[in-house]
């Protein structure tokens, strides 16, 4: 039976809501309208902006690289992803609270010290490689800074504890006792897998992918460090002409452009998945 | 052994060893802060001859440094304080409230964790300079709250999804109002939840950086600024030192989140041990 | 904190009127047109299936649910506005609903510290509470500690501690299991005979119902089917409905051919029965349904003396302990139930056997099979 609220005690519990609401209201979606706003306002009105994403050629540059770096970095993160995932549902309570512990270290660290760490192993004259020169293994030292694949690894590393995160909270409601199933009925290991448990997996895949993609689109430390000004993605491009030219009405269209891109991978993602569930709320 | 059982112990090691080497990338690159940040060296390498303390010598040393410790201290006190109290209250609204309405609510309190920091910044920018927050602290406060929320909002509600809303019920129905009924059912009922959230949302905005660079000029410069601007200008290995400062926050912030967890199950052991 | 305060614990006896209380939500109309008259010091309980709306009707009283027509009156004071922390209803939640924060003591003292009233005075009422529920010895501990009977008996002693107008009981012992439910259902009584308060109580079972209350309301649909008292609705149920919800009933369906002072007859196929009474329920083509008990069937190897009397064949019977139950097979009324004690007969039980049942014109009644 439905212990529906009552009317006067209805609105004091909308009042509990009402400061959040006031201060998403007033410095969290109204800044957003502006943005919004001046996209298509400043300089004059009009969707001249806009115009610019297929007009400009740096723009569609940088869109391409944005996609690129962040296609590639949710691939590597979903299925190395995976891997983690599905030892942490094979293994003992003990063995998987280890992994977790790094999982969630790795998590809780702060995305800078994360980028700052990689450009002192990843340098030329950097950890990595003088490790490698001292040992003989390389003559040269690799170029791993200022470059896509400097970018894609510290991506990832931001990247694969939400796949794994995502994929193992989908991979814990599945009954290990489907493939044994499977096994008993002939199937071999791999086909076992492939024909049962990966098909199970499929909304953890997918809610991981999507989210490791939203995360990677906005992303602007890890590029502007790892790449070094070679590799520039959308939100570093955003704040570059944001400080040199204040020009407002680009500097929005491109936001603007960024909110859309966000928001219809996650109406993609809506369809497919419970978004609640994704986003623990 | 038979080919079978070997094969599924290869197979089991295989799959063990791949996650192993998965999560040493996680682990491993981080570890690499230390002995840079104790490095004899004047330039950021690992050290050559010993370890040497003159980077937190000069990290330490520093009043800059210190001031913007301090200042990210200040601020990620103030703002995980007024986004646990303000997501908390909403997080109850929307428990009681129940139905579309309260689903459209949480998705605008998770909407800050969605939508990409650098689209809000942009945005916040104008609306700051125009209410004269724009480089100050109540502004960098204002906007680390926002970015916080979310936090707070998924924490508590998740805590108040184990609560039976009967609770409430009973404390209405013994003469409580809905203020004594939040302060003194349901708050303790979900403590560590509302904890949880509070250190997420100071942890946030500790490390917050693009906000910073966004909303401030010269007047502010928090630690995360700081050490963005030391990367950018020249590599000096006190800001390996700075790092370390934020490391070992973010580990005291986690070691506090497993004590108040483990104080709060040890609770639940005490009130749920068996009759003796 | 009114009379009783001296010893603690006490309930002053009130009244409570539902007046054509209707709740809907949306298009959905969860109670309508409810009507209920608590007198003092009465046990009520409101006995209905899922979804009847007897919950809801509890709800409003409490002041959780606001009715969308209707008036709920206290003694002749409309309350149907007043919110639920200000009615001093005691309420028994379904599941207890005890503080998990709180130790037992905590829990009972949680009315009284929200009244504001002085730590000694307050500490001598929640004494006397957890006497009066012998849960003295267990103050301290935490309620996930106690025993599902335990922690009903804590909700018991949280709700009585203010001396509440009434006592509210939302399936108070469905958590139990079957013998712990017996045992409570005579303390649950006594307690209401030492004092004297009104109990409102909501249930599903009708054992329950049955045995504790002083007066029935039976609902179905959100809307009261019948009101009386245990007894007089088991004998006399006005609707099919209440004849099967509360115990069983085989229901005769036949049209009426004969009346006269004291009795009427009614075909049933090739057979034709005698009842007592009117035939009131008769519908307008004479349809009418008599309902008979199982426990009201004699059954026997010849023919019985009763007026009326039909032969049929075992198709089984069960062992209960206390009582066998009997499923004969009869030509006119198809299946029918019968119930006889376990002793002191000598029928052949076996299935196929052939036999007779019997039962006077008072044994069965006329019930209304609309709706």
């Amino acid at each position: 039976m439905s212990a529906a609220v009552l009317g006067p005690e209805r609105r004091a519990y909308l009042g509990l809501t009402a400061p959040a609401l006031a201060l998403l209201a007033i410095f969290f979606v109204l800044p957003l309208a502006q943005v919004l706003w001046l996209s298509v306002t400043d300089p004059r009105p009009g969707l001249q902006n806009y115009a610019e994403l297929v007009s400009n050629p740096l723009i569609l540059r940088i869109w391409t690289t944005t996609v690129r770096v962040c296609v590639v970095t949710t691939l590597v993160s979903v299925v190395l992803g995976y891997v983690v995932a599905y030892a942490m549902t094979r293994v003992s309570e003990r063995h998987r609270g280890a992994m977790v512990l790094c999982i969630v270290v790795t998590f809780s660290f702060s995305i800078l010290v994360r980028g700052f760490a990689f450009v002192v192993l990843l340098r030329s004259e950097g950890v990595l490689n003088s490790a490698l020169q001292g040992l003989g293994l390389i003559g040269e030292p690799l170029r791993l800074l200022r470059n896509e694949t400097g970018v894609v690894i510290g991506m990832v590393h931001y990247g694969l504890p939400v796949a794994i995160l995502a994929l193992f909270s989908n991979m814990r409601g599945i009954n290990a006792r489907y493939q044994d199933a499977a096994r008993g009925l002939g199937a071999s290991p791999f086909q076992a897998f492939r024909l049962v448990y990966l098909p199970l997996t499929k909304p953890g895949i997918i809610s991981a992918s999507i989210l490791v993609f939203i995360y990677s689109l906005g992303f602007f430390i890890i590029p502007t460090l790892l790449g070094g000004g070679r590799v520039v993605m959308i939100a570093e491009y955003i704040r570059v002409g944001f400080e040199e030219t204040l020009r407002w009405g680009h500097a929005t269209m491109l936001s603007t452009s960024l909110l859309v891109a966000v928001l219809l991978v996650l109406a993609i993602m809506a369809r497919v998945v419970d978004l609640k569930k994704v986003f623990g709320g | 052994m038979s080919a079978s059982a070997f094969g599924t112990a290869f197979r089991r090691s295989l799959l063990l060893a791949s996650a192993w080497l998965v999560l040493a990338f996680l682990v491993l690159p981080m570890t690499v802060v230390l002995p840079v940040s104790l490095t004899d060296q004047r330039y950021l390498s690992l050290p050559k001859a010993g370890l040497s303390l003159q980077h937190y010598r000069a990290f330490f040393g520093d009043p800059v440094w210190l001031s913007s410790l301090s200042q990210s201290f200040g601020i990620a006190l103030c703002s995980a304080t007024a986004a646990t109290l303000v997501g908390a209250l909403c997080a109850i609204g929307c428990w009681r409230l129940g139905g579309g309405l309260a689903s459209a609510i949480r998705l605008l309190l998770l909407a800050p964790l969605i939508v990409p920091t650098i689209v809000q910044a942009v945005g916040m920018y104008r609306l700051w300079a125009w209410l004269g927050l724009y480089d100050t602290y109540p502004g960098v406060i204002l906007a680390h709250t926002i970015i916080g929320l979310p936090y707070v909002a998924i924490t508590v509600s998740a805590a108040l999804a184990t609560v039976d809303p009967r609770l409430e019920q009973a404390a209405r129905s013994l003469g409580a109002s809905g203020a004594q009924t939040i302060r003194l059912v349901i708050l303790p009922n979900i403590m560590p939840g509302l904890l949880s959230g509070a250190l997420l949302a100071f942890a946030s905005s500790f490390d917050e950086l693009i906000v910073a660079l966004f909303l401030t000029s010269r007047a502010i410069a928090t630690l995360p600024k700081r050490i963005w601007e030391g990367i950018q200008v020249d590599i000096d290995p006190t800001i390996a030192a700075a790092a370390m400062c934020l490391i070992l926050l973010t580990l005291l912030l986690m070691l506090a989140s497993v004590l108040v967890r483990g104080a709060a199950s040890r609770r639940m052991r005490r009130i749920a041990g068996a009759p003796a | 904190m009114g009379t009783g305060a001296t010893t603690g614990v006490g309930v002053r006896p009130h009244s409570l009127q539902v007046r054509r209380l209707t709740k809907a939500y949306g298009d959905q109309i969860a109670i309508n047109d409810v009507s209920i008259d608590v007198e003092r010091g009465r046990f009520l309980t409101l006995l209905g299936p899922s979804g009847s709306g007897k919950t809801t009707i509890l709800l409003a009283i409490a002041g959780f649910v606001t009715p969308t027509r209707g008036q709920i009156l206290l003694d002749d004071r409309d309350i149907t506005g007043l919110p639920p922390e200000k009615r001093d209803f005691g309420m028994v939640f379904q599941g207890y609903a005890l503080f998990p924060n709180m130790t037992v003591e905590e829990n009972i003292w949680f009315p009284l510290r929200v009244r504001g009233v002085g730590r000694s005075e307050a500490a001598k009422s929640v004494k006397a509470s957890l006497e009066l529920v012998q849960m003295g010895h267990l103050a301290g501990r935490y309620p996930a500690q106690l025993s599902g009977g335990q922690q009903q008996r804590v909700a018991l002693a949280r709700a009585l501690v203010f001396q509440p107008n009434l006592l509210l009981l939302d399936e108070p012992l469905s958590a139990l299991d079957r013998q712990l439910r017996g045992d409570l259902q005579w303390e649950l009584r006594s307690l209401h005979r030492r004092l004297g308060a009104t109990f409102i109580n909501v249930t599903h079972d009708q054992d329950e119902a049955l045995s504790m209350s002083d007066e029935i309301v039976i609902l179905r649909e959100g809307k009261v089917e019948q009101i009386g008292a245990p007894a007089d609705l088991y004998a006399r149920p006005a609707t099919r409905f209440v004849a099967s919800f509360l115990g069983e009933s085989n229901f005769l369906a036949g049209r009426l051919v004969a009346t006269d002072a004291e009795t009427f007859r009614i075909a049933v196929g090739d057979a034709t029965i005698v009842q007592a009474g009117r035939p009131a329920a008769a519908g307008p083509d004479g349809d009418i349904v008599l309902a008979l008990r199982p426990e009201k069937i004699s059954i026997g190897r010849s023919r019985p003396g009763t007026v009326n009397a039909i032969r049929g064949t075992i198709v089984d019977s069960k062992f209960q302990g206390a009582s066998h139950h009997v499923q004969v097979q009869t030509a006119p009324f198809g299946l029918v139930k019968v119930a006889m004690q376990a002793w002191g007969h000598a029928v052949d039980l076996a299935p196929g056997a052939e036999t007779w049942l019997g039962w006077s014109p008072d044994a069965a009644v006329a019930v209304r099979s609309d709706g």
